[in-house]
């Protein structure tokens, strides 16, 4: 669970992105607080993300939720720098994405950032181990060395034999995995993933998921994820962000999310969430101590049920250390479950 | 056309309705009580624009060897352009004849279409066999020259117009405008600035070519999905980069749809290049044409065909990118070895002409047929010739130049336009006939007008029933389809040659011929529009107990009709290109004006015909186009 304190890797400062012709005027408006829709009808303008800040740390998966037309894919093309911003500033590592020349852009891009797309953006006519090389291969990396490079991460991401087929004779879970490793070879700092998830079934998710969890493990990278999907963020994120209408409602970790939701939007989407599968016993622990067994505070508090509700007893809570940092009993989950239901 | 708001009227009660009928025939009656019995133009304007040009086209005569303009600019381009067609021509000529078939085969062979090399060979051989080897390489040359000329600059015309807006918007009109306009009209001024021989062919046929083969590459690099582009972006590709690594590599389908066009089109053109003092296999089609001799027409109009094939599945097969289906580069390799074997040992041994085993004659039996079918059908074809031309297309004719009076053709052509679209069609329309009138062609106009329409309502009334009738029929469509595409590659020209022996010179055979060539797209497009119109929709009318035959009235018709009217609109496209190749055949009116003006080097002449006939396929393009669009139900959002 996060980075050590450090320096943030990214910086959002205050970013708007209005689309349409007049969208200065728009900008005015929306800044004196008149409604997107007004704006839209008085200016012809949409306005797409609105007054956003936040800040990403190094090793960091920070993830945006909202649904469709809520301004998420427009925003990681904001931080990714494939959409100018309209105001605000984006820095990565300190550097203003906003202000850069094309040519700079060009090169933070082959330095450090990396993007995996929600239709995958394979490229039919090549093979899987010239999409997975394309990166080095605009860098100027020789042929040798970039093609051992993209077998060594397809071999990572559990496509080994398969580097010589074309995208288009994989299934979509495979296809994806190609995304992953072709954002990957180039070894970014940052990468950006704009629902790479949704187009694909429901088991292959879960794999996908399970998949990219073992790799930012291994990696620590700084992730930014898009997703519409409420359980994947929580899966996935280390702090969640809700979007709604082109603003943060909310950003916190999946626990913050769901203890102390701050709008009613937010509550709609924790609402259906089992929270013994997301809370853990550090969430749901008193002051106390004197349990009869000790359990570590990161366990979700869907395992400690069958000890907790067969019988009256009191469970000791600990940290890495195996200090004991607080109690779990009863009360507590059984007054978690009833807010489930 | 979200865009496009219409205001949907409401149903008036009463006389309100016919109010704006009333306004017409009050209109058109006034006009022909004022103007009366002077129902011609008035004159005195009919040299404005043929004067200038004549003394251009006299003083380009003159100083074609001295002045800058052509040392500089037209002749360098002409020696250019002829240079590599004779080179072309020279090479083709200079390789043994059964290599040149084996070079035809091989680039198929490279991708393992055995298949198509196996045709392509056939063809080849059919073209030598019936003696017009020479002829058909000479034509290849042209072609060759004229479709390389229209990849290097349409490929990055396209490239360009797919990543500026507003290259795309000015280059879209003008595009329009070459496929609209009849090939003729390219003639005659390619001719005053190049002179006689190969060069305004070449360019002629690049013209008519290029607009397909831009539009595609437009297409084709837009329709790349926007992931892949930003992907690319995002790993730091440049621009270059994008482009030669993704967007070319993955519009290269839809290019090649465009050469396939591009091929198609050049073919159309190649035939009529005679006319401007161009060789190969059109000069034995105009030979074919003047002898009366269809069975030669028919031959020479099938090597065509077989150039058609040959350079179209040359093109297929060097733009299959599928790596699994090229050959090892060994046997891609052994295979070049071979070719340059083929062409050592030819030239070694003096095989180089194709040892012609039939002569063209072996059609002449064709000749015959059709002899006697005219000799014994006189009477039920002289009575068909007489009918439509005594009594149709006369008094129809004599009633629109003679006795109806100019204003009201201006008047009535400006009401419809503004009921179709509003004032700007109206003006276009109205204008467009001033313009005609004062460079001194109304009449001429106004009888090809006549032509037009006739050889228009006679194609729709028969392609349209075909149409809806193959739209519900699968099977009918599968046995039609053949006969279609045979239809659509026959040169135009070679229709004109049965017609012509059988009903001696005139507009009829003319009007036949091209009847038979606009029949295609009238069925195709209408097949199309039937096909497409939901089966939820059809469904739903079952449901409620329709009939077939109310379904078909109720439901089919009215949603194709849109589509259906853009077949109007195509047949009419077509229509008017052949009834001008129509008067090689004696159809008079305009096609006349346009053969006198290129056989004569009457330039002015010839450009104001050109002027008319791009005014009167324009007026007919937009109305039609018009028309179609006030069938279309209103988009949604």
């Amino acid at each position: 669970m996060g980075g050590p304190a450090s320096e943030p890797r990214i910086v959002v400062d205050a970013v708007w992105k209005v689309f349409g012709a007049r969208c200065d005027e728009a900008l005015a408006m929306s800044r004196e607080g008149v409604g997107r829709s007004d704006v839209l009808e008085a200016t012809g303008c949409t306005v797409g993300v609105r007054d956003v800040s936040f800040e990403v740390l190094p090793g960091e998966t920070f993830v945006v939720m909202g649904l469709s037309g809520s301004g998420k894919s427009t925003l990681v093309r904001c931080l990714s720098g494939l959409t100018d911003v309209t105001a605000g500033s984006v820095r990565i590592d300190g550097d203003d994405v906003t202000s850069m020349s094309s040519s700079q852009l060009r090169a933070l891009r082959r330095s450090k950032l990396s993007m995996v797309f929600q239709h995958f953006g394979l490229f039919p006519h090549r093979r899987v181990i010239d999409n997975a090389a394309f990166g080095l291969e605009v860098q100027g990396v020789s042929k040798v060395d970039r093609r051992a490079r993209a077998l060594e991460v397809l071999e990572i991401v559990g496509l080994a034999g398969f580097e010589q087929h074309y995208p288009q004779q994989l299934s979509g879970g495979m296809q994806q995995r190609v995304g992953l490793a072709r954002a990957i070879a180039v070894d970014p700092e940052v990468l950006f993933f704009d629902e790479p998830f949704s187009a694909l079934d429901p088991l292959i998710r879960r794999d996908m998921q399970d998949e990219l969890v073992r790799l930012q493990d291994r990696l620590q990278r700084t992730l930014v994820f898009i997703t519409h999907d409420f359980a994947e963020a929580i899966k996935l994120g280390d702090r969640i962000a809700i979007m709604k209408d082109g603003v943060f409602d909310q950003i916190g970790s999946a626990a913050e999310l769901i203890r102390s939701p701050a709008t009613d939007y937010v509550r709609e989407f924790v609402r259906d969430i089992p929270k013994t599968k997301v809370l853990t016993a550090r969430d749901v622990m008193q002051v106390g101590e004197g349990g009869e067994q000790r359990v570590h505070a990161d366990v979700v508090v869907e395992h400690l049920l069958p000890q907790l509700l067969s019988s009256d007893s009191v469970l000791d809570v600990i940290d890495d250390s195996g200090r004991s940092i607080g109690v779990v009993d009863r009360a507590a989950v059984i007054a978690l479950l009833e807010e489930q239901v | 056309m979200t865009t496009v708001s219409r205001v949907v009227a409401p149903v008036d009660a009463g006389w309100k309705r016919f109010a704006p009928w009333v306004g017409l025939a009050v209109g058109a009656l006034a006009l022909q009580a004022a103007f009366a019995g002077s129902n011609a133009f008035p004159g005195g304007l009919d040299t404005l624009i043929s004067g200038p040009i004549d003394e251009a086209g006299a003083w380009m005569r003159e100083n074609r060897r001295s002045h800058p303009l052509f040392t500089g600019v037209f002749m360098p381009i002409s020696d250019i352009v002829d240079w590599v067609v004779s080179g072309l021509a020279d090479v083709l000529a200079w390789i043994p004849w059964f290599a040149v078939v084996a070079i035809g085969a091989m680039l198929p062979i490279t991708r393992r279409m055995y298949r198509q090399a196996l045709l392509v060979a056939v063809v080849m051989g059919y073209v030598g066999v019936f003696g017009l080897w020479e002829l058909a390489m000479a034509t290849l040359a042209v072609m060759i020259a004229a479709i390389t000329l229209a990849v290097v600059v349409g490929l990055p015309l396209g490239v360009v117009a797919s990543r500026h807006r507003r290259v795309e918007a000015a280059l879209r009109p003008v595009l329009d405008a070459m496929q609209t306009i009849p090939a003729f009209v390219y003639f005659l001024p390619l001719l005053m600035v190049f002179g006689i021989g190969n060069v305004p062919g070449v360019v002629a046929t690049f013209i008519y070519a290029l607009p397909p083969l831009v539009r595609l590459t437009v297409l084709g690099i837009t329709q790349v999905p926007s992931s892949a582009v930003e992907s690319s972006k995002m790993f730091g590709a440049t621009s270059l980069q994008t482009l030669v690594k993704v967007q070319l590599p993955m519009a290269v389908r839809s290019i090649v749809t465009g050469m396939s066009q591009t091929i198609m089109m050049a073919l159309g053109i190649v035939v009529l290049i005679p006319l401007v003092g161009a060789g190969g296999l059109g000069t034995a089609i105009f030979e074919s044409l003047n002898q009366r001799r269809p069975g030669r027409g028919l031959a020479v109009g099938l090597a065509i065909v077989a150039i058609a094939i040959v350079l179209d599945r040359i093109a297929r097969a060097s733009a299959e990118r599928d790596p699994l289906k090229r050959l090892a580069p060994g046997a891609m390799a052994g295979l070049a070895v071979g070719v340059l074997v083929i062409v050592a040992v030819g030239r070694g041994a003096g095989w180089v002409d194709f040892p012609a085993v039939w002569k063209p004659n072996a059609f002449d039996p064709i000749d015959d047929v059709v002899t006697w079918l005219r000799d014994n059908l006189r009477g039920v074809t002289r009575a068909m010739n007489d009918f439509v031309v005594a009594d149709v297309y006369l008094p129809l004719r004599d009633l629109l130049v003679d006795v109806v009076a100019w204003p009201v053709v201006v008047f009535v052509t400006g009401w419809i336009g503004w009921r179709l679209r509003g004032a700007k069609l109206a003006i276009f329309g109205a204008a467009a006939w001033l313009v005609i009138g004062a460079v001194g062609l109304w009449s001429a106009t106004m009888d090809t007008a006549v032509q037009v329409l006739l050889a228009t309502l006679a194609t729709l009334g028969i392609s349209v029933p075909l149409g809806v009738w193959a739209g519900r029929s699968p099977r009918l469509e599968s046995v039609l389809s053949p006969f279609l595409d045979a239809l659509q590659t026959v040169p135009s020209l070679v229709y004109l040659i049965p017609f012509v022996v059988f009903f001696s010179v005139g507009m009829f055979p003319g009007l036949i011929a091209t009847v038979m060539y606009s029949l295609v797209p009238g069925v195709r497009i209408t097949a199309l529009g039937i096909r497409e119109v939901p089966v939820e929709s059809v469904e739903a009318a079952e449901t409620f107990g329709a009939t077939p035959r109310q379904i078909l009235l109720r439901v089919r018709l009215p949603l194709a009709a849109p589509t259906i009217m853009t077949a109007v609109n195509q047949v009419i496209m077509m229509v008017i290109a052949m009834v001008i190749i129509a008067g090689l055949a004696g159809g008079g009116a305009l096609g006349f004006l346009v053969v006198e003006s290129l056989a004569r080097s009457k330039f002015g002449q010839g450009v104001e015909v050109g002027l008319a006939l791009v005014l009167l396929a324009m007026l007919l393009d937009r109305f039609t186009e018009a028309a179609a669009d006030r069938l279309r139900p209103p988009a949604g959002s």
